[in-house]
């Protein structure tokens, strides 16, 4: 409807359009008596094409045709010639239509249909296409209708190929064309037909067909989304792979039933306080997968039965598909040393999202000693006072540094695999961030900066499991930085990769990372081990990211950033003590990825800015009765036995029901007044201290 | 590289049309002040005349629509209502028994008496009458009857078909689900496999095409993602390359394109602009409250405080848009403290009451480019100058205005801030539901009639 040529009218038109009108409305009154009556004569049939020469939007009439056509198909004497005489008559009907309106979806529709009877010569289609797309090369029902004919005809990619580049250089802003291409391409990969058709060879030669048109013009928008494309092609495996897992290849994990453990032979990153009798394996993809379950990942030890154990996926949503998995394995209360042997994909059935298999089965074993447990309750329920404060803090790496160390090397997961990255891949990125750093010390760009930023992250993130550093994560950062400042309206999406890259750097290397490790010590305490824990405070993140180096973080400090989010924080199975403090979070559902995570007892959200707005009204984004996902899993018992308040605080029930805190500090926020802190008590019955305060 | 020319007929037209746009804004801010008040108005009753002409009797020149009227009857119907107006009660008759005529025997909406039924005129229809709401609005409508209409549209694939034998595309699925949804007729034989179909026209580029292979598009990309809301299954789609898509189809002009390397079209003022209400409330929240419908809760407290001096505030608005701000009091507003971390004497300044949510666009360059460049001032919007209005142009590019004005808000309840409306505050907008684009109590109307029902 819109964007039709429109041109203003004259007065001396306005009686013609006007007698035009009359003419259509005759025409339609008898165009519908034709249609009701099932009249296919020769002349109704010749009306309703008068009437679509008109108004081609006219789907009633097209259908009509359609049962006019297969009125005369099914006809005793019908013949091949008769036959391609009516089909050629509808082609034209359309053709004349479409030169009225050519984004008619009526018209583009019945060509197909005519030409899905497979009576009508189809080499005329290409001849038509390419009067149109010149008349309009971003003609989306064109493009639509070219690959239909491309594909009927059996035209080969390469010659569509060329056909896309004729375009490009009579217009190379013409995106429709670049799109094209890409689709074009993305069907040879996936063929693999012919040898000169893999990516190693294709993809060097369409970089540099990107960049003439790159750098005849920084500022056209066009080639930058196909070069981002192209980025992706280069980068991605398309196969799914464990990112890493807990516990790592290797490592020992001492479990104990109390916090205070002793065995110096053990380092604090790999002790692990249980107090449920069981702990959980952690496999984090590098991107969502489905299908993980006990025959397609295998769990071998002396004290539990493969079949027995129930792989969840842990995503926001409920769907079956995530990025991070876990199982709980039950441990025997008694003493115990013993290999557990975990085998993921051999055989088939993790598949990614996008639908491509699981294809790199990979294997990792760790040791597991238990020490007996302390059922004793008493002993293990003593309300016990966590603070993050400074002075509670040491700087890591004092005592027996080395085991630490080599413990700690346990954590950095490494593909048995090597690696999918190919040389090709290498020298084409490389390639492309010499040929960007030429541009940009020739013209500032906004998307130069942030297609550079891309690219080096890119290389970092492939030559990862090589290098143990991150060779360019100061120059990303940096980019990211400028672009913050030239482009302040999308500060936040800078800020955001910023906080990320910032995070893979944090975690590139274990000399980095121990920076931000340290040791938790009250000076009361007896243990000889204290716990480890990783401070990310004070980094102004806006986001949280790089959770397959964190998965063994047990105390997390993220206090003084700028969340608003802490989506993935699931992935963190193993957290028992986390501080938010003084952050951006500003709702209870922002704190939705907590509930996953089944250890945390002790957590901290003062400060932060829930409350500030009044109740979330998503309600009615998901009026839906079959939106309500997250209330579905609702024990809808639960609903009706609690109390009032707690209909009134929806959000905090649903939220806080779940959790297992033994200490809240949620002070600071506008929602915590007395009452709320009452309610929160009511819904979490085993809460111990709120606000530093002992609950009796 | 010298096999290109140095500007092609796409740069060509995108510097005229930035000529243009940029000599409006220039003339502008050459003003007094009194006169760019007057030109960031909002030309309420122009517009309403304008429409209301046009629901009475249209020119000879509306002929290629007429196998659209429902759509006009909505354009004109939710633009009015948009602008808090009503149309006269024989005015509403008259329509209301018009849409009967284009009710099939079969169920669903045709484009016009005696043509047969299709999706997309259903829609119109369906909102139109929710628009003009009441019993004999509503219940003029027959549901079992539609509910058999769409599930003969449902196609093996999952997709839906515009009408018996027509094309298969984003805009069928999101009209079927959006209809069946507001109807309260949505259920799993509708939804079953929609999101499959949606997702394979998710695009590279993250945006949503019209079929699977085409290009991302804004009208497809808001289409496809509200029906992934609509029926649940929004997290399949990969959001934040959706987010990065249509951050970025906002232009220098203010408004924004349909596709890249697209001129800008002020009726992507929603079809994009309505993005970032799906996307926000995404964002913000995930949680739902199963709550008893009618009185809203968290309504009320918040005093409108924003009547006073909405003409300075008009101006307050513009100044920040000219530094290309919106984020800077995100930049001011770090935390300078050391590396102490139990400070609790810290002085916090999240008790003062409104603090409003960063929208994902630069909503008041939005809201310049509709007024300032979509309006005509003697009624009707346009997709850009040079362009003559139309009822379509006029229906989106109001429904993207009603969602800048409330792009800062979290709670749509309360009234957003004289400074998130440009101009005068007079141009407030009524609100609308992003999904189904009706005014948002003729919504909370139509919902209580068809729960009941």
């Amino acid at each position: 409807m819109h964007g039709r040529p429109r041109k203003a009218p004259k007065p001396e038109d306005e009686a013609a359009s006007s007698a035009k009108a009359q003419k259509l409305r005759a025409l339609q009154t008898q165009f519908f008596t034709f249609h009701h009556n099932k009249i296919y004569t020769k002349e109704a049939v010749e009306l309703s094409a008068k009437l679509l020469e008109i108004n081609p939007e006219s789907y009633t009439a097209w259908n009509y045709r359609k049962l006019a056509v297969e009125h005369y198909l099914n006809l005793p004497d019908c013949n091949p010639d008769s036959i391609k005489s009516v089909l050629d008559d509808e082609l034209r009907v359309v053709e004349n239509a479409l030169r009225q309106n050519f984004k008619s979806y009526g018209a583009w529709h019945h060509r197909k249909w005519v030409l899905s009877k497979g009576h009508s010569s189809i080499d005329n289609e290409l001849r038509l296409l390419d009067k149109f797309q010149k008349a309009d090369s971003r003609n989306f029902h064109a493009w639509n209708y070219r690959r239909y004919v491309a594909e009927s005809m059996k035209r080969s990619e390469q010659d569509e190929l060329k056909y896309a580049e004729d375009m490009i250089y009579t217009n190379f802003s013409n995106y429709s064309a670049w799109h094209n291409r890409s689709v074009l391409l993305s069907a040879l990969f996936e063929k693999k037909a012919g040898g000169f058709l893999l990516k190693e060879k294709v993809l060097p030669e369409e970089y540099e067909f990107i960049h003439q048109a790159i750098f005849t013009d920084p500022d056209d928008q066009s080639g930058w989304f196909y070069h981002l494309w192209l980025l992706d092609q280069t980068v991605t495996t398309d196969s799914p792979l464990l990112a890493s897992s807990w516990p790592g290849h290797g490592s020992d994990v001492l479990l104990v039933g109390d916090r205070c453990y002793n065995g110096s032979a053990f380092s604090p990153f790999s002790a692990l306080h249980s107090d449920s009798g069981s702990f959980p394996i952690v496999l984090y993809f590098n991107q969502p997968v489905g299908g993980v379950n006990s025959s397609t990942v295998t769990v071998e030890c002396g004290f539990n039965k493969n079949e027995d154990l129930f792989w969840k996926p842990l995503s926001a949503s409920n769907s079956q598909t995530a990025r991070v998995w876990v199982a709980h394995l039950k441990v025997p209360s008694s003493d115990l040393h013993s290999t557990v042997e975990v085998s993921v994909g051999h055989s088939k059935g993790i598949i990614s999202t996008r639908g491509f298999v699981y294809s790199h089965p990979s294997m990792f074993s760790f040791k597991v000693h238990v020490q007996p447990m302390e059922r004793d309750s008493s002993q293990v329920s003593v309300a016990e006072n966590i603070s993050l404060r400074e002075e509670n803090f040491k700087v890591y790496g004092t005592q027996s540094e080395e085991s630490i160390i080599d413990s700690f090397d346990q954590l950095i997961i490494k593909n048995g695999h090597e690696t999918t990255a190919s040389n090709w891949r290498f020298e084409a990125l490389a390639k492309e961030i010499e040929c960007f750093r030429e541009l940009l010390s020739l013209v500032d760009c906004k998307i130069g900066k942030l297609t550079l930023a891309r690219l080096l992250k890119a290389y970092d993130a492939m030559s990862y499991p090589f290098a143990n550093k991150l060779v360019h994560s100061e120059e990303v950062l940096e980019l990211y930085s400028d672009l913050m400042k030239l482009d302040p309206t999308h500060y936040q999406f800078y800020k955001d990769e910023h906080s990320i890259v910032l995070l893979q750097k944090v975690t590139s290397s274990k000399e980095s990372l121990l920076q931000h490790c340290f040791q938790y010590k009250v000076s009361a305490s007896s243990a000889i081990c204290d716990p480890i824990c990783l401070r990310l405070n004070n980094l102004s993140l806006s986001r949280m990211g790089a959770f397959e180096k964190l998965l063994w973080v047990q105390m997390l400090d993220l206090s003084h950033n700028e969340l608003q989010s802490i989506e993935g924080l699931e992935a963190m199975q193993l957290l028992s003590c986390l501080s938010l403090r003084n952050n951006k979070l500003r709702s209870l559902t922002a704190l939705e990825p907590l509930r996953k995570l089944k250890s945390l007892r002790i957590l901290d959200i003062s400060y932060n800015q829930i409350g500030d707005q009044s109740i979330d009204t998503t309600r009615y984004v998901c009026s839906s009765p079959l939106s309500h996902s997250v209330g579905s899993e609702l024990n809808r018992d639960e609903t009706v036995t609690s109390d009032v308040a707690l209909i009134n605080n929806w959000e905090a029930f649903f939220i806080f029901k779940d959790f297992n805190l033994n200490q809240l500090d949620i002070v600071g926020n506008t929602i915590a007044d007395e009452k709320f802190k009452s309610v929160l008590v009511k819904i979490m019955p085993k809460l111990k201290q709120l606000d530093g305060k002992l609950l009796d | 590289m010298e096999s290109f020319r140095s500007l092609t007929v796409t740069q060509r037209d995108q510097v005229l049309v930035e000529q243009q746009v940029f000599d409006i804004f220039k003339t502008f801010y050459n003003l007094p002040p009194s006169s760019q008040s007057f030109m960031l108005e909002l030309q309420r009753e122009n517009h309403v005349e304008y429409l209301t002409k046009g629901l009475t009797g249209l020119g000879p020149s509306f002929c290629v629509l007429d196998a659209n009227r429902p759509w006009i009857c909505y354009w004109i119907l939710h633009s009015i209502a948009l602008l808090d107006e009503f149309v006269d009660p024989e005015l509403e008759d008259n329509t209301i028994d018009f849409l009967s005529r284009c009710q099939g025997p079969n169920g669903g909406y045709a484009g016009g008496p005696g043509q047969m039924p299709h999706l997309a005129t259903t829609y119109a229809a369906v909102n139109s009458l929710v628009t003009l709401g009441g019993d004999k609005a509503l219940s003029s409508i027959n549901r079992e009857k539609l509910y058999m209409f769409l599930r003969q549209m449902k196609d093996a694939s999952g997709g839906f078909r515009m009408h018996d034998g027509g094309e298969i595309d984003v805009r069928a699925c999101y009209t079927a689900i959006s209809v069946a949804s507001l109807l309260n007729i949505l259920d799993d034989e509708l939804v079953q496999n929609v999101g499959n179909y949606i997702l394979s026209c998710q695009t590279y580029e993250g945006g949503i095409s019209g079929e699977p292979g085409s290009e991302a598009h804004g009208g497809y990309t808001f289409c496809g993602l509200a029906t992934m809301i609509l029926i649940n299954e929004v997290d399949r789609l990969d959001l934040s390359s959706l987010t990065d898509w249509v951050v970025f189809r906002q232009g220098v002009e203010g408004g924004f394109q349909g596709r890249t390397n697209k001129l800008v079209d002020g009726c992507y003022s929603f079809w994009q602009g309505g993005i970032f209400a799906l996307l926000k409330r995404l964002n913000s929240t995930k949680g739902v409250k199963p709550i008893p419908l009618g009185d809203g809760e968290g309504s009320g407290e918040e005093s409108p405080q924003t009547t006073a001096s909405s003409d300075a505030a008009g101006e307050e608005g513009l100044n920040e848009d000219l530094s290309l701000g919106g984020s800077h009091s995100e930049i001011g507003d770090q935390h300078n403290t050391s590396s102490q971390v139990n400070v609790i004497d810290i002085d916090h300044n999240h008790s003062k009451g409104h603090a409003n949510v960063e929208p994902l666009f630069n909503s008041l360059a939005l809201q310049q480019y509709i007024l300032l460049c979509s309006q005509e001032l003697n009624g009707g919007l346009r997709d850009k100058p040079g362009k003559s209005r139309d009822h379509y142009h006029t229906c989106y590019c109001l429904s993207g205005l009603s969602v800048c004005q409330r792009s800062w808000l979290e709670d749509e309840d309360s009234p957003p801030l004289p400074r998130a409306v440009l101009g005068p505050y007079s141009n407030l907008l009524e609100p609308i539901h992003p999904l189904y684009n009706v005014v948002l109590d003729r919504y909370w109307g139509a919902h209580e009639f068809f729960t009941k029902s």
